[in-house]
């Protein structure tokens, strides 16, 4: 049975990329903080999959040991769970700052690391990084996880070769409830610098993982790609 | 150097004098060489304000010694900001290509990233903020030079980039 983990999969992009990867994997391990974790999962199993939900957070040693208990052989990690602590850095909080990198670089490297040993043949890892990581303002300590992950990425992609490959998504502004929380008019003048004139959609970015977590992008390990609408050229 | 008949901008900002205002924090984890080399190089080893050089820990370590290390760029970044000063970050091209394992490519790569973001923030007041990348081939005052220069700019010069020294990175992936 092909196994597949997805951190962050309650709601928004990571329970998208869940969706999406009952599609492709018989056996799909969710883990969130959130207790509406619960109600996700019987939406997809609802596609036949087998799902186990994990209410655990990952910036403890108990919730990775909560997820690896539940897991057997892997075939697939996705790291998306994130969070933000906006704040340009001359009004950043050293506790926000520790709490985002926690969250969004130690956990994914955390969870890595407690599965070695337990990739299935020709696995896949996919990290969640951020267009932020090529620099935003007002997060510092967001782009600082999000290049790390992008370091992770790479140095997954040579250390665990040739079984395990790497890979990092950086999603642009997507259709979120996250994004719901963003005044209308900051909506609308960021969306104005979006080539394709729009924000993205969740499936989107959850197409792109599953492509990354399939044999057919069997070749390619340790890349970053972008998907913003192209945001990252204007 | 002239382009055109204009004096460009870093003959109007010469860099800074050496040994008079660049400050490399006491605190941080400065690999031995560069720590030495720029010691040598006249930069002053202190919490004082000032164009201010950030070495990011290139030796592996686990999670919890990674984010403290991280977390004295941040506190030292943070203030250097507040100050307005001029910020040059020292890392290892082979750690943001992942070559020297996980936790120092986490480590180089995020603050590259987060150059690039303090960059954005400090642009109106004309503060740059850059990366300097080196291999393990390059010459300490290589990284001096250039950190030295990089200090010195003003509004006109590059913000939000990394120099990467000694061609390491061609034909490898982007930053």
């Amino acid at each position: 049975m092909r196994t597949a983990i997805v951190t962050g999969a309650a709601r928004g992009i990571g329970k998208e990329i869940a969706r999406r990867l009952t599609r492709d994997f018989e056996h799909l391990v969710v883990v969130d903080l959130s207790p509406s974790l619960a109600d996700t999962a019987l939406e997809l199993e609802a596609s036949g999959a087998q799902v186990t939900p994990v209410e655990a957070d990952l910036t403890t040693d108990a919730g990775i040991a909560a997820v690896v208990g539940a897991t057997g052989t892997v075939a697939a990690v996705v790291n998306n769970a994130g969070i933000t602590r906006d704040a340009r850095l001359v009004n950043m909080d050293e506790s926000d700052f520790r709490a985002v990198l926690e969250a969004n670089l130690g956990a994914p490297h955390r969870l890595v690391n407690a599965l070695e040993g337990r990739w299935a043949d020709e696995a896949t890892i996919v990290n969640i990084s951020s267009r932020a990581y090529l620099g935003n303002f007002g997060q510092f300590n967001y782009s600082m996880s999000k290049g790390g992950v992008v370091g992770l990425t790479r140095a997954l992609a040579i250390a665990l070769a040739p079984g395990v490959r790497a890979n990092a998504v950086a999603p642009g502004l997507t259709a979120t409830d996250m994004v719901e929380t963003i005044p209308e008019d900051v909506i609308d003048r960021m969306i104005s610098s979006i080539p394709l004139g729009r924000m993205g959609t969740p499936s989107e970015i959850a197409e792109v993982v599953a492509w990354l977590s399939s044999p057919a992008s069997s070749y390619v390990t340790g890349q970053v790609l972008v998907v913003g609408g192209g945001r990252s050229l204007t | 150097m002239h382009l055109h008949g204009q004096a460009t901008s870093l003959e109007r900002r010469p860099p800074i004098a050496l040994g008079t205002v660049a400050v490399m924090h006491a605190h941080l984890d400065v690999p031995a060489d560069l720590r030495a080399g720029f010691l040598a190089a006249g930069v002053v080893e202190s919490d004082a304000g000032g164009p201010t050089v950030i070495g990011v820990p290139e030796a592996g370590s686990d999670w919890p010694t990674t984010l403290d290390a991280l977390t004295t760029v941040f506190t030292t970044t943070k203030a250097a900001a507040i100050a307005g000063s001029p910020i040059v970050f020292v890392v290892s091209s082979d750690a943001l290509l992942g070559r020297t394992g996980p936790t120092p490519a986490m480590a180089a790569n995020g603050v590259v990233s987060a150059a690039r973001t303090l960059a954005a923030e400090l642009r109106k007041q004309g503060v740059p903020v850059n990366c300097v990348a080196r291999s393990a081939a390059t010459p300490v005052d290589a990284v001096v030079r250039w950190t030295l220069l990089l200090l010195g700019g003003g509004p006109d010069d590059p913000t939000g980039e990394v120099v990467q020294l000694g061609g390491a990175q061609i034909g490898k992936a982007l930053s």
